[in-house]
């Protein structure tokens, strides 16, 4: 009797299975209310109002250059943004936007010493002139550890970094980019704009079958059990497969300084002539690392606890991937309230 | 835990291999030089693409992009100005406090 209504439910299911996959682009994300506080070229810093706001210092997003900033918010009911704002935290986040050819100079100087460092002024601005805490992610972790490091002064009460890549010694990126087979300034040369899916595509690349198969595997065994999530598949596929292009100048600066010279960690890096010196970090410091992390793992982050100079420095290392840490099932029970706890006691009015 | 079905076995078996056949000195030199081929092949194809276009006297890409660069440039001088405004209303509000509290 089973076998003969699995039988029949077959051509349901396929069709169910189909009809998730294909309305996959018509999900809602990045839906909190929020709005636009300052614009630059293709940087917008937007605000979130947190209705029962309880700490002096707001909370300003930094994510990654690939991938779109709304994984901070992925859906109602799974977001971080709404977990910060409920939380009492006013929000800020920094969006890069979708660079194009016209983008080709921007390059890791402009994200760090202009967009982020006008982005923290602004935000601060706004926000009655009061200090911020910078959150980064991935790339924008990097990015908000460079300017912490060149910006001893600026308004910034605390820093966390979330799966930050620092040493990228060892890692398959470096594997793959570092070699003198690849060469970046000749990709660069050749597309001012790199396209986001490239970039997408090497990442899946990385956990290929993974990616390209289990991930569908398990979607239609959920629709066989009846038990499909919808709206969390659909969430997290859609803001997946939207890659914005990748400017040519900071490819081939990130891709060069970071992978073929590893200078962040070296300490050779130079931005608009200035070395990048993580020892001159002296804020209070979180740094959350993903055990199954392969994109950036946990050994390339664990150096920077050594070379910053904070006195407060909290490191917390917990399961999951690059990216199911902070947006995984998992997330808002175990990673979520540990970061809050952090940041509440240090974002008092002084 | 539910023991895992024979195609999972073979799936978590396959993942593996192909993980570490993407992790080794060969398979990365392949992808090395395909990326490297494959940007210029683009950018050649584009290149061509974008003379037909502006053959027919129509605005071609690379004309957009010249055209986005100037009002990047435009932008960016702009932001420096309304920033430099900024500053000074700051300093002029700061001097209007201060007078504001000598006179009382």
């Amino acid at each position: 009797m089973s076998a003969l209504r699995d039988l029949v439910r077959l051509p349901v299911d396929a069709l169910e299975f189909s009809n998730i996959l294909l309305t996959t682009g018509d999900a809602e994300i990045g839906t909190s209310p929020h709005d636009v506080v300052w614009t630059h070229r293709k940087t917008t810093l937007y605000r979130y109002r947190s209705s029962s706001r309880r700490h002096a210092v707001p909370v300003l997003l930094v994510f990654a250059l690939i991938n779109r900033p709304q994984i901070f918010d992925l859906r109602p009911g799974n977001s971080f943004v709404e977990h910060l704002l409920e939380a009492g935290f006013d929000v800020f986040l920094l969006d890069w936007g979708e660079p194009d050819e016209e983008d080709a100079d921007m390059g890791l100087g402009e994200y760090v010493c202009d967009e982020l460092e006008w982005g923290i002024r602004e935000c601060s601005r706004a926000a009655g002139g009061t200090e911020v805490t910078l959150l980064g992610w991935c790339i924008g972790g990097t990015l908000v550890a460079m300017h912490a490091a060149l910006e001893p002064g600026a308004p910034v009460r605390n820093l966390v970094l979330l799966t930050t890549p620092i040493d990228t010694r060892g890692s398959l990126y470096a594997q793959w980019v570092g070699r003198k087979a690849f060469d970046a300034d000749r990709i660069a040369d050749a597309m001012p704009a790199l396209p986001g899916t490239g970039i997408d595509f090497a990442n899946k690349l990385m956990k290929p079958v993974t990616n390209y198969w289990t991930t569908y595997r398990k979607l239609w065994q959920q629709v066989r059990r009846g038990e499909a999530q919808r709206s969390a598949y659909q969430s997290m596929a859609k803001w997946v497969a939207d890659n914005p292009p990748f400017p040519a100048k900071a490819y081939r600066e990130w891709i060069t300084w970071m992978y073929k010279e590893n200078r962040l960690f070296e300490g050779t890096l130079r931005l608009r002539n200035r070395r990048v010196d993580l020892g001159r970090i002296e804020r209070p410091l979180l740094v959350v690392t993903a055990g199954a992390d392969h994109i950036a793992p946990p050994e390339g982050t664990r150096p920077l606890l050594e070379l910053v100079s904070s006195q407060d420095v909290t490191h917390l290392d917990r399961p999951g991937g690059h990216i199911g840490l902070m947006a995984g099932s998992k997330a808002r029970a175990e990673v979520w309230p540990e970061i809050v706890e952090w940041l509440q006691e240090r974002s008092a009015a002084r | 835990m539910a023991e895992p079905s024979a195609l999972e076995s073979v799936e978590a078996r396959l993942a593996k291999a192909t993980e570490k056949l993407v992790a080794s000195g060969p398979f990365s030199e392949v992808l090395a030089f395909t990326a490297g081929n494959l940007a210029v092949i683009v950018r050649k194809g584009g290149g061509v693409a974008d003379s037909a276009v502006r053959g027919l006297r129509i605005a071609g890409r690379r004309d957009v992009v010249a055209f986005g660069r100037q009002l990047a440039r435009t932008e960016d001088k702009l932001e420096r100005v309304l920033q430099e405004v900024e500053a000074l209303q700051d300093e002029l509000r700061a001097q209007n406090r201060k007078q504001s509290r000598k006179k009382s």
